[in-house]
């Protein structure tokens, strides 16, 4: 999903083409507006998770930030990710300071920066959010020209729902603005306002329909109040999955008689659901006395009917208490929820690595990596397809594995060595055990190398050739002979 | 130089051509090819042309592939203009090879059968004969012998067996014609690579493997290839040779795992080394000594029969055993491999069609679920069969508000049915036909079932049988 807004973005980046018509003159509102935003240049390296312990070559992303109080830069989490440089430029004066990344949030794909010299803002006013936006309201995106000019693209507000953003999988409210954007430099990052008032923050643009997708400030909204906590926590989860009851035989079937409800599919494990008590099968009637239609719906006061996950993830805040109104075997009862975000210690599989670097361990030639969705899509839009299908298919159904499994570490490629003569082609193959010990992650391959069998290391796999072995001594006697012909900085990030 | 050339191989041609055509047929197919998306219909009609040859006991021999699915079959003599209905003896897919026969009495006067050869060397020439594109009458090829190795067939999808790569050109049409080396069949034309992929590689089926054809429809009926039921990997790492009690000799191959249902299953255990198969050595790429050339050591089961049996000298656990494996047929789990002459197999309910998952169906539906394509990809290596003998997917569904809200659900395997495991299409059809006011269907991974009340199945049944043209409600 990710990549493909990446995509989007790409077609945005590109330099900007000759002719572009110059806009009306800035009116009043939006001048304030223009003071209160400047460039900001991410330079970013990501890992090659083909060769974990090398980065990729270094890449720019420009986008626009906005002011906001506390002499804090509003960004979106997309362009910091994986950032080594951060630097802020006055659109007027070109005048420069770097910056560094408060606070990041990818489920919201929000990210604070702070300048390291505060007087680059100097004359520069914060913007505050807007409030109460609607269905058909006007907004102005606001870009900046080469020479520092503002630019602006009025458009008009043409839905507001919950929808997914690019990291994680979170469905989070979006509003859709309908506005003839133009290519411009520096455009991975827009803010759009509205009353010169920051309505929400542009994250992707698809230049067929002329649509763009903003991060809005109920959103934005929320992500400030957490990040004003002493430990950022960010956005809960409920943690299910829903259908919709639209069926009237499975409606008769499990002798559901309320207008409403969605049905139960699956609730995941360490989820706030999941310690409430609620269970696959049982029909969600009402969150927070709000009820719920068959698709899963409600009707907000303030943007009308929309999914009701906005209230567990946006109108509410980790830690607080909801209660569901759940219809199980005949029977209504409320459920008290305490939300909760995801806990990131139980993924299996990491759907993103923004920041982090990749662990791997090299044993005498041979690579151990764990799994993640990040070395899968190494292998590119359609890696769904293209990667290793075993490893895509533990991705995907991560939910389904034993809760005790632990990280997926497998064989990601061989460095050819005298040690691992014959292995050269393996590669993608899923670590069972090694010298008998089961392996659940990186540590445990460190651990149970430290105790080969009969002066070898065993490694079991979970697929042909079903077994290797490798000659212990030999691997730590070639230590630096490895490290020197593949130049390797190390043999092991954990 | 090249004209000269031209004019020796148009000569040497037309030497061989004239008895040939004594014993070549060419064989005229119309099929029919059963649909995997509509399986109560009866399937398109087609012709296709390829090439027999006769052998002793007036038969015909051809590929497999040429009769498949064949309603109606001709054969046709060369200086005969008269088309003869033929029909098929045996057929067997697993080795693209048919046998065909004419019961016009007549047909086989004047004919000459031709006799099996061995395995021509590297580098000697051969012909082929056949009635490939580009016109009507025979036509004569030649080239020489590429490689012998053990190559996919790709009728059935599935099967390796010896084969011999020849430069010929081999072109739709040649297919099941001989080709011949001093007057003997030393292969049938089969398969090749088309110009766009790589040039001059056509393949013949050898001698070895028509000839155990030919023995086995001996007592006739065709009982397939036995397999021993196993993965085995190359022992070349020093280590891992050493770690297994190996000495520096380079023998034996690592047995990776052993297939539930197989042969070996019970008798062979992953981790053994395998040393030796009836008494002939195993080499650590594992390739056996046979009739003086280096074979892959399966050559030993390819020209065994069901009920045969096989010795394996393996070490297990550093200590060597002798274990005998009885070949009791084939491996039972062949959805990875095309089938032919077989309608599809199918069951309606409800407007709900239900199919057996195999590469047919794979082919024509190329589904996107990723548990559906987990499941077939991964059905032998991961041992799915033991839960799933079957994969029954919601293959369709026939519109009606009957299964209005069954749409999200299509291309899902069925796990329950009213809490019965699902685990055949027969499982499905004895579910279904058990009164019940409900019909719960369970897939796989999905949280919410499928409901269908037997009030509405029943009302809607003749509405949907009507509207959608459905002649069959099942194929068990």
């Amino acid at each position: 999903m990710s990549l493909r807004f990446h995509l989007l973005f790409l077609a945005l980046c590109l330099p900007a083409f000759g002719g572009v018509t110059p806009q009306p003159k800035p009116k009043p509102p939006q001048e304030a507006a223009s003071i209160s935003i400047l460039r900001v240049n991410a330079t970013s390296q990501t890992y090659d998770f083909f060769r974990p312990w090398m980065k990729k070559p270094p890449g720019t992303r420009r986008g626009l930030g906005t002011l906001i109080d506390g002499n804090r830069i509003l960004v979106t989490a997309e362009l910091v990710a994986n950032a080594t440089f951060i630097e802020l430029e006055r659109a007027a004066t070109a005048e420069k300071s770097s910056a560094t990344v408060e606070r990041v949030d990818y489920e919201s794909n929000l990210a604070i920066l702070r300048p390291a010299d505060p007087s680059i803002l100097q004359g520069m006013k914060p913007l505050t959010l807007d409030k109460g936006v609607r269905v058909g309201d006007r907004a102005t995106v606001l870009q900046l020209e080469q020479n520092g000019e503002i630019a602006e693209t009025l458009g008009t507000v043409t839905s507001i729902a919950v929808g997914g953003y690019p990291f994680d999988n979170m469905g989070l409210l979006i509003f859709r603005l309908s506005a003839p954007m133009q290519q411009r430099d520096g455009s991975f990052t827009l803010p759009a306002v509205r009353n010169g008032n920051l309505l929400g923050l542009l994250m992707r643009y698809d230049a067929r329909s002329q649509t763009a997708d903003l991060i809005p400030s109920p959103v934005i909204a929320h992500f400030l109040k957490e990040a004003a906590k002493p430990s950022y926590v960010g956005f809960a989860r409920a943690g299910m999955a829903f259908a919709s009851t639209r069926d009237p035989q499975l409606r008769r079937y499990i002798g559901l008689n309320e207008p409403g409800g969605v049905y139960v599919t699956e609730v995941l494990r360490g989820s706030a659901a999941e310690k409430a008590g609620l269970k696959t099968g049982d029909v969600l009637l009402a969150v927070d006395g709000r009820a719920i239609d068959q698709d899963g719906n409600y009707e907000d006061p303030e943007w009308g009917r929309i999914a009701f996950s906005h209230i567990t993830n946006t109108i509410y805040h980790p830690g607080e208490t909801v209660n569901f109104r759940v219809f199980r075997d005949g029977a209504v009862s409320e459920i008290p929820v305490t939300l909760d975000v995801r806990d990131r210690s139980k993924i299996i599989s990491e759907p993103h690595m923004s920041d982090r670097a990749p662990r791997y361990v090299i044993m005498g030639g041979v690579v151990f990596m764990e799994l993640s969705r990040p070395y899968l899509q190494e292998w590119g839009g359609d890696w769904a397809k293209e990667a290793p299908q075993r490893l895509v298919f533990l991705d995907a159904f991560q939910n389904e594995l034993p809760e005790d499994r632990g990280k997926i570490v497998f064989i990601s490629q061989i460095l050819p060595t005298q040690e691992t003569l014959g292995y050269e082609g393996l590669e993608n193959l899923v670590v069972s055990r090694i010298n008998g010990k089961e392996i659940k992650s990186l540590d445990d391959v460190i651990a149970a190398s430290k105790s080969p069998v009969d002066g070898f290391q065993m490694i079991e796999l979970d697929e042909d050739p079903g077994r290797i072995f490798l000659d212990a001594g030999a691997i730590e006697a070639h230590r630096d002979a490895l490290m020197e012909k593949y130049a390797l900085p190390s043999l092991q990030r954990l | 130089m090249f004209r000269m050339c031209l004019l020796v191989f148009l000569a040497l041609g037309a030497a061989q051509a004239a008895p040939v055509a004594r014993s070549l047929v060419r064989i005229e197919a119309t099929s029919q090819e059963p649909s995997y998306k509509v399986p109560w219909n009866p399937g398109t009609v087609s012709g296709g042309v390829g090439a027999g040859f006769i052998i002793a006991g007036n038969r015909i021999l051809t590929n497999a592939h040429v009769v498949s699915n064949a309603r109606f079959l001709t054969v046709s003599k060369e200086g005969d203009p008269k088309p003869y209905p033929a029909k098929i003896l045996h057929i067997a897919h697993d080795c693209d090879l048919a046998l065909l026969t004419v019961e016009e009495p007549g047909f086989f006067k004047g004919t000459t059968a031709l006799e099996l050869g061995g395995i021509p060397p590297m580098e000697s020439v051969v012909s082929v004969f056949g009635y490939p594109i580009g016109g009507t009458r025979l036509s004569v090829t030649q080239g020489i012998v590429s490689r012998i190795d053990f190559q996919p067939y790709s009728h059935s999808g599935m099967d390796s067996h010896l084969t011999i790569q020849i430069d010929a050109a081999i072109n739709p049409g040649n297919s099941g014609g001989p080709v011949l080396q001093n007057g003997k069949v030393v292969g049938v034309a089969f398969q090749g690579y088309s110009g766009d992929v790589a040039q001059n590689v056509g393949y013949m089926i050898p001698t070895p493997v028509v000839k155990r054809f030919l023995r086995d429809v001996e007592d006739g009926q065709y009982d397939r290839y036995v397999d021993l039921g196993l993965s085995y990997e190359n022992l070349f790492n020093p280590a891992a040779r050493r770690a297994l009690g190996l000495v520096e000799d380079d023998r034996g191959v690592l047995v990776g795992s052993v297939y539930g249902g197989g042969s070996s299953d019970g008798i062979v255990q992953a981790g053994d080394v395998l040393m030796a198969i009836d008494g002939l050595p195993i080499a650590s790429d594992a390739t056996i000594p046979m009739d003086g050339d280096s074979v892959p050591l399966a050559e030993v089961v390819e020209r065994k029969f069901k009920g045969d049996a096989v010795k394996l000298d393996v070490i297990r656990d550093g200590k060597p055993l002798a274990l005998t494996i009885p070949l009791e047929g084939p491996w039972p789990f062949t959805l990875h491999s095309n089938a032919y002459d077989l309608p599809p197999r199918f069951v309606v309910f409800g407007g709900l069609v239900f199919q057996p998952v195999d590469q047919d169906w794979m082919d024509a539906h190329q589904p996107q679920d990723l548990r559906l394509r987990y499941t077939f990809d991964f059905f032998i290596e991961d041992k799915i069969y033991k839960d799933r003998p079957e994969i029954i997917a919601l293959s369709g569904i026939l519109a009606d508000p009957v299964n209005a809200y069954a749409a999200d659900f299509r291309h899902g395997i069925v796990d329950e049915i009213n809490g019965r495991k699902i685990r055949s299409l027969a499982d499905v059809a004895e579910e279904f036909a058990k009164p019940s006011e409900y019909y719960v269907i369970q897939m796989a991974g999905v949280g919410r079932p499928i409901v269908l009340e037997r009030k509405a199945v029943e009302e809607a049944r003749g509405r949907i049988l009507s509207r959608y043209g459905v002649t069959r409600e099942q194929n068990l």
